[in-house]
């Protein structure tokens, strides 16, 4: 599942290479390929489809923008969670100083209320009750499968800070999940 | 719970494709805009005329929706960081304003051509000509400011001009009243008969082909969509507290409405209503491609995804007017008390470029009535 398997690597470093070049096919490769879990890692720490897709947007834009720069011989894809992922902490905690103004008689479904199962709905629910720091050690973990000294490195954070950020994000996704379970 | 529940849970988070379509018209269009890695030199320095410019254009992150940037906007935008005089536009086409010191256009050189004293002004359909109100006088005029005809009318407002390139026709209030001339001057009429009009540009349907269908809003607050040819009123809607602004799609599907607390979007075949909770909304703007951006007197706002989303919020002042380049790239407003222009660049970029000055530029603060290509 680690998106740093060698095949995907060997991909990804011609993408980036071709990209670098001005190939847009290879843009869109490296595109296709992040999107899915650029946006999903962004909806799980903030909890909003619209803000969702302008960080995961924003988070392209910003790797476009240091393309040159980017050393090749590193992986693309931790480059681009760890701004992802910082966006969304930092969303998270602006948060409640943004306005929305929400449609009366359309609101805009999030799309974690889309889940037919339902369980999409009640994980929104116990993430919501984690700080979005929390949400991020979770979602990068569990989501992105980073180890948690990879974590620690991503989000410049002790070791141990993030093992107990896990541990406690996990006793209260359990707890929450049960409640809503129940 | 399990870690391996937790991942599985976590997988299976839906995602949307259709936020995946539309961040990759961005992130493609963002990318062709991007300057290749070819000379090393060559990219250095243009890497650093870029950033001298960024900095004294007081350079910000805006993101399309816009919500992610409100903050940055904040911090970085000010009067300090202004460039002090409008050496150029930032998008190709040709800007109209009108107001105290008459009507303007200006090139995109930055070079400006006064009209005449006309303190409101619109273009045409195509952009080339002008419509031009006085006081007691409705006047056309060639971008050169030669007069082609003009019309003697008591309080006229709101001149707008639209149509095809060969058949047009002008609607203007007078003294409350709707009328409706052809393009060429001939044929004035008060539309209908009707009571005297809301305070509210009407607005020509831009997509109509051979006919001329006219939306404006009663004095009781009802958007009525005309039929000028026939006078045959399409559809009326129900009363809106305090309309203030009134504005077609480009593809002419929807009739957006500014009410006192709340913007209605109307399906223009039907006149089904949409509301969106937002009072205060004083002008509303759609780009050629679409994009809407509204004004309240503090903000900024564009829709996206339903929802109206913070794009810029000035440090200080009320706001006035907002058009779009006619690339659709970039969106002009206006801070009269910090007598400046703010541009926010909407696409393929990201700065703000505020310019100072104005009133001295123009000789009065001006309204911003329109850029076209």
């Amino acid at each position: 599942m680690r998106p740093e398997r060698p095949e995907l690597d060997r991909r990804e470093h011609v993408w980036v290479r071709d990209a670098q070049r001005g190939s847009a096919a290879a843009l869109e490769h490296l595109f296709r390929s992040h999107w899915p879990r650029a946006y999903r890692a962004a909806l799980l720490v903030v909890g909003d489809a619209a803000a969702a897709e302008d960080i995961a947007q924003e988070s392209f834009l910003a790797a476009i923008r240091a393309l040159d720069r980017f050393d090749r011989r590193r992986p693309f894809g931790p480059w681009l969670h760890r701004i992802v992922v910082n966006r969304a902490i930092d969303w998270g905690r602006a948060r409640s100083l943004r306005r929305e103004l929400a449609p009366e008689d359309a609101p805009e479904p999030a799309a974690l209320e889309r889940d037919p199962g339902g369980h999409a709905r009640e994980l929104a629910a116990a993430l919501a009750e984690l700080g979005p720091e929390h949400r991020a050690v979770i979602v990068l973990r569990y989501l992105l499968d980073y180890t948690p000294g990879e974590i620690a490195e991503l989000l410049e954070l002790p070791r141990g800070t993030v093992n107990s950020r896990l541990r406690r994000g996990l006793d209260r996704l359990e707890a929450v999940l049960r409640r809503e379970t129940a | 719970m399990s870690e391996r529940g937790v991942q599985r849970l976590l997988g299976s988070v839906p995602v949307d494709e259709q936020a995946a379509r539309r961040a990759w018209e961005i992130v493609r269009a963002a990318y062709a805009e991007r300057e290749p890695r070819r000379s090393r030199r060559r990219r250095s320095s243009v890497a650093l005329v870029l950033a001298a410019v960024a900095a004294a254009a007081a350079a910000a992150v805006l993101s399309p929706p816009g919500r992610a940037v409100v903050n940055a906007v904040r911090r970085s935008i000010g009067i300090e960081h202004a460039q002090p005089a409008l050496f150029r536009l930032p998008a190709p086409g040709r800007l109209l304003v009108a107001g105290g010191s008459g009507a303007w256009i200006v090139a995109d050189d930055g070079s400006k051509r006064r009209l005449g004293d006309y303190p409101q002004a619109s273009w045409s359909p195509h952009a080339l000509y002008v419509v031009a109100a006085a006081a007691n006088e409705l006047a056309t005029v060639e971008p050169t400011g030669r007069v082609h005809w003009t019309l003697a009318r008591p309080q006229i407002r709101f001149p707008r001009w639209g149509g095809t390139r060969s058949d047009t026709r002008i609607a203007y209030f007078t003294a409350g009243r709707l009328h409706i001339v052809a393009g060429d001057g001939t044929g004035d009429v008060a539309a209908q008969g009707l009571a005297a009009a809301a305070p509210v540009p009407p607005a020509w349907e831009p997509t109509t082909g051979d006919r001329h269908v006219l939306a404006y809003v009663t004095a009781r607050g009802r958007v009525t969509v005309l039929d000028a040819d026939s006078g045959n009123v399409q559809w009326v809607s129900a009363a809106y507290a305090g309309p203030r602004a009134l504005a077609w799609s480009p593809d002419g599907r929807q009739l957006v409405l500014a009410g006192k607390t709340r913007v209605i979007v109307f399906d223009a075949r039907t006149g089904r209503a949409t509301a969106i909770r937002a009072g205060g909304v004083r002008a509303l703007a759609f780009a050629p491609d679409g994009q809407l951006a509204l004004l309240r007197s503090h903000e900024v706002l564009l829709r996206a995804g339903g929802l109206l989303h913070t794009l810029f919020v000035p440090p200080g002042g009320r706001l006035s007017g907002l058009v779009w380049s006619p690339d659709s790239r970039w969106l002009l407003t206006e801070l009269p008390a910090a007598d400046e222009w703010v541009f926010l660049q909407m696409r393929g970029g990201r700065r703000i470029l505020a310019v100072s000055h104005i009133a001295a530029q123009f000789g009065a603060f001006p309204s911003l009535s329109g850029w076209a290509s």
